[in-house]
């Protein structure tokens, strides 16, 4: 069929039409090749404007459409939306932005009117090789894989299980529930940590639409969004059975490990007794058995905060709260009870924070600035030097000492970014899609993240991003709804690609593969953003991108500028 | 899907990053949204910065494009210049009572030419920037604002103030500028309202000491990134009063902290991004941050006050600070952490205020039948729960709202909204 281009000119009331000569662009851009029509109009935005734009198409029989008018930003939806309605495909229209890029930029009317003849030939250079591009639907599965059953993933659970889409909660050990069962009670609220914890796991246990799998890890994910096969082990068992299920989405909720103090040896962590770690102190807490190594009832403690901090490179957000809580703890159990605090920076971001810290300060209690600090055991006495804010070297004696570790990434963090295609962060943690905007999504659409294992977090933070996740998921993952897949996509020829795999390593979101049989990559067009990378980076011109093909860029490039 | 009923509308209430995030959410489920907006132009607080930490991305440049869709999404109904007067019912059913304000410019009409704006002869301070530049009765706050269309402030229009005046209405071209537009009262079924009017800083007037309007060039973090903003007054140059370019200039942490009683946890993190700031606009300048505890929580914030620290900045931890002009520099007296008096001169301070309410927060909870806590912040029901739920059923609070927090928190909690909202209408389940 012969191309018919429309070419309309907005006069965008006067702020085209005074500064460019709109009759000039109409006279250069007439004779070109496959152009049926070329004029103007006072406002192709307005309503009227809309209907003459969709009457001129089928009334001249159009076969692609050119606007030069306003950015894109404003109205190219506006236009594409009309090609529709006329019968045409979108994506047989091109905008010229001779606007902000023409008229509003100069007073020179001549040099604007050039530019705008240049930028309506290069779109209609390029219309002329646009393809029809077409929207695909595909069929998901609502399902959900939730890795990780301490408190995030039981509370992504029960906000997305119901009888239309049924969780499969895996968990490694052999009980849900994960660190905050080793906890008595929540900073700054002081609520009881085991309520909390059991009433999660009662519901789960009781959900008929989630599946726990306790015991089992994850081996591997497949797929993609709407549509990914997961296969999990049972890690206790010889035979190590494993089963499979197909779901719609991810849901990364493996937490986070502590920094372990053996890596530091200035706090004499392992060497000596009474040098427990936060968590060793939690257990002893919760089991009411608050005691030294000999039996006896500690009469002071010593709780140093920033445990790792300067090997981590970050702060770890909660440990001066819960530090402070360690305070409440002990002035509850053991009145009489002498407490030093070692700190840095005291961290305490939220509205509620620091009244929970003027609250916990006594006589008996002090909050100590350090910027150095060694243990040592001489005699019987665990003692603490360290420089205070004088720069004065200053020493403790303690019977035993709290360590406020950081908190890391989770020893499965490595593998299971692997199997999701997404990446870590230089801290170790699963990295976010976006810092600000995109919290708890990935670079791959589907698999999605929340609570420690994004970064240290309080259990508040905690269940605010694992609800975010369910929000993030109830939105995209409809039950019965079709998946509608970028259409702007790459392409590897098979017959150009030279198996190199270099598309493979810069692809961020994990579209490309490598067919051993045929010895070529291959890219999965339903999981593509189109960003055009792997086009950018392909030595032998195998990649392309639909919309943005080697020859329309050629063409418009062409008429632009030479 | 689409045989909803009314009452699965969604109230939204602020169109800063938490709104837009939940309403468009929303409207991906095939939720219809009424957005709920006071200002004449979306994006909230977080269009004034030019630059985000700790990655230093473009604040407009992230945040526009979701204002654009805002704008084109078929299920958002966004109502601007409007505030919520009366909400009765309960979850599934509230019945709300919104008053909207006239524009008296046709949203349809107007294409954002700004060509009405030279003949209008009025001209006082643009609030938007601070009071750093002026504006026009007939406005956008800044360049790029969206939607790109003025509104007539009718405190300070002649004609409204009953002169004949319709300059503007002679300038335009599109038969935008409607002087008849009324007052609306717009009544709506929802089912759910999620509150997102944000925050405002902690006035620096309530603590004398430090100076501000009384010196010239002691700046507000607020006036502060309007100065450096490229849309800004202007367009980017940091400069004093006089013209002149800062040779030095000191970062205050903590203001108001101390009134307010807690820690507002961002301040630290946007002051160490003023070092960037002034670094990449004055490279040779002397800066010194004063602050009392670094609070840089996240995963990614120290590494980006290594980098600050190894720019030269002069970090002090002081206490005591005191603010006063000494000829045409500005002296800051302070305590170190030695405990020794130490006096600074500099050409420029910068204060860092907490982040406190906003003013008709308590106002708007009285309307929602939710609670302030002591703070004045929205109260949640049980942190150990869901912060974003309030002791309300069906109202939920996000962002700073509910207390100071970071953007990505913020889009945290207006996505967990949205969860808890999606969750318990799923079918077969009791919520």
């Amino acid at each position: 069929m012969d191309r018919k281009i429309g070419v309309y000119i907005c006069e965008c009331g006067p702020n085209i039409a005074e500064k460019i000569d709109i009759d000039k662009v109409i006279k250069a851009v007439s004779p070109l090749d496959d152009v049926s029509i070329a004029t103007r109009y006072k406002l192709l935005c307005s309503e009227q404007g809309k209907k003459f734009l969709e009457e001129q198409i089928k009334k001249n029989g159009l076969t692609h459409l050119v606007v030069a008018a306003c950015s894109p930003r404003d109205h190219q939806h506006t236009f594409m939306t009309i090609c529709e309605n006329a019968g045409i495909n979108p994506f047989l229209f091109q905008l010229a932005n001779i606007r902000e890029q023409c008229a509003w930029i100069t007073e020179n009317k001549e040099e604007a009117t050039n530019k705008a003849i240049r930028l309506t030939k290069a779109a209609i250079g390029r219309v002329r090789y646009h393809v029809p591009l077409e929207k695909k639907e595909i069929e998901s599965n609502p399902d959900v894989l939730v890795i990780g059953g301490g408190i995030a993933g039981m509370e992504a659970s029960l906000h997305l299980a119901s009888p239309q889409r049924k969780i499969y909660l895996v968990e490694k050990t052999s009980q849900l529930g994960g660190v905050v069962t080793n906890l008595e009670k929540t900073f700054p609220d002081m609520q009881s940590c085991p309520k909390i914890i059991q009433d999660k796991i009662d519901q789960v246990t009781n959900n008929d639409n989630i599946k726990v799998y306790t015991n089992c890890e994850v081996t591997e994910i497949l797929g993609f969004f709407g549509n990914f096969e997961g296969t999990v082990t049972q890690n206790n068992n010889e035979d190590k059975t494993t089963v499979g299920f197909n779901v719609g989405a991810v849901v990364l909720a493996t937490g986070c490990a502590l920094f372990d103090p053996t890596d530091d040896p200035n706090y004499g962590y392992g060497k000596f007794d009474n040098v427990i770690t936060a968590l060793e102190f939690e257990k002893m807490n919760l089991a009411g058995n608050i005691r030294l190594k000999n039996g006896k009832t500690p009469k002071s403690v010593a709780i140093i905060h920033c445990v790792g901090r300067d090997k981590k490179g970050y702060c770890s957000e909660i440990c001066c709260m819960y530090s402070i809580k360690f305070v409440r703890y002990l002035q509850n159990k053991i009145p009489e009870i002498k407490i030093s605090n070692f700190y840095t920076d005291l961290c305490l971001p939220e509205k509620s924070y620091q009244k929970f810290y003027e609250q916990s300060r006594g006589k008996k209690n002090d909050f100590i600035r350090i910027d150095s600090i060694k243990i040592t055991n001489p005699g019987n006495k665990l003692t603490i030097t360290h420089n205070d804010e004088q720069g004065n070297k200053k020493s403790h004696g303690v019977d035993m000492v709290i360590l406020s570790p950081a908190l890391e990434p989770s020893v499965d963090t490595k593998k299971l970014a692997e199997f999701t295609r997404i990446s870590q962060d230089d801290e170790g943690f699963f990295a976010e899609e976006h810092e600000k905007l995109g919290p708890v999504t990935t670079s791959t659409e589907g698999v999605y993240i929340a609570g420690c294992a994004q970064g240290p977090k309080s259990i508040q933070n905690t269940l605010i991003q694992a609800e975010a996740v369910a929000g993030k998921i109830l939105s995209s993952l409809i039950p019965g709804k079709k998946i509608e897949p970028e259409v702007k996509v790459a392409h590897i020829s098979e017959s150009f690609c030279i198996g190199c795999k270099t598309c493979l390593t810069v692809c961020s979101y994990g579209v490309i593969t490598f067919d051993s049989t045929k010895k070529v990559c291959v890219a999965n067009e339903v999981i593509c953003r189109g960003c055009g990378n792997c086009v950018a980076a392909c030595p032998s011109g195998a990649a392309s991108l639909k919309h943005f093909t080697f020859n329309q860029l050629r063409q418009e490039l062409k008429e632009a500028v030479l | 899907m689409n045989n909803k009923n009314s009452n699965s509308d969604i109230l939204v209430i602020g169109a800063g990053i938490a709104g837009i995030e939940a309403s468009l959410m929303l409207s991906k489920s095939d939720r219809k949204v009424h957005l709920i907006e006071k200002n004449s132009y979306t994006g909230g607080m977080s269009i004034k910065f030019e630059e985000v930490f700790s990655n230093m991305e473009c604040s407009t440049c992230m945040i526009s494009p979701k204002q654009q869709d805002l704008l084109q999404d078929k299920n958002i109904n966004l109502i601007m210049l409007a505030t919520v007067e009366d909400v009765k019912g309960s979850p599934g059913d509230f019945k709300v009572k919104i008053h909207k304000k006239p524009r008296y410019v046709d949203m349809d009409n107007c294409i954002g030419c700004t060509a009405c704006f030279d003949p209008c002869p009025v001209s006082i301070k643009n609030e938007f920037e601070e009071g750093l530049s002026t504006r026009k009765a007939i406005y956008i706050p800044c360049a790029g604002a969206l939607p790109n269309v003025p509104c007539i402030d009718t405190n300070n229009c002649l004609r409204f103030q009953g002169k004949d005046c319709q300059a503007c209405q002679d300038a335009c071209m599109f038969n935008a500028i409607d002087f008849n537009q009324k007052d609306e009262k717009i009544e709506l079924n929802v089912e759910a309202i999620i509150v997102a009017t944000g925050y405002k800083l902690f006035d620096p007037n309530n603590t004398p000491h430090y100076g501000y309007k009384k010196i010239n060039d002691v700046y507000t973090a607020l006036e502060f990134e309007r100065l450096y903003a490229s849309n800004g007054p202007t367009q980017g140059k940091i400069q004093l009063k006089n013209g002149k370019t800062p040779k030095s200039g000191a970062i205050i942490h903590c203001i108001g902290r101390d009134k307010q009683g807690y820690c507002s946890s961002v301040c630290c993190m946007y002051s160490l991004k003023f070092n960037h700031y002034l670094k990449s606009k004055i490279p040779e300048i002397q800066i010194f941050e004063l602050y009392t505890d670094l609070c840089i929580p996240g995963k990614s914030h120290q590494k980006f006050y290594e980098k600050i620290k190894q720019t030269g900045t002069t970090l002090i931890r002081a206490t005591d600070i005191k603010i006063t002009q000494q000829g045409q520099k500005i002296a800051i007296t302070h305590t170190d952490e030695k405990g020794k008096k130490r006096n600074i001169i500099v050409d420029m301070v910068i204060l860092s205020p907490a982040i406190v309410p906003n003013t008709d927060a308590s106002q708007l909870a009285n309307i929602l039948g939710i609670t302030c806590d002591d703070l004045g912040f929205y109260k949640e029901e049980n942190q150990n729960i869901s912060s974003v739920v309030t002791p309300k059923p069906g109202v939920f609070i996000v962002g700073c709202s509910q207390g100071p927090k970071n953007i990505q928190e913020t889009v945290s909690q207006a996505n967990a909204a949205v969860g808890k909202i999606l969750s318990a209408s799923q079918e077969g389940i009791n919520g």
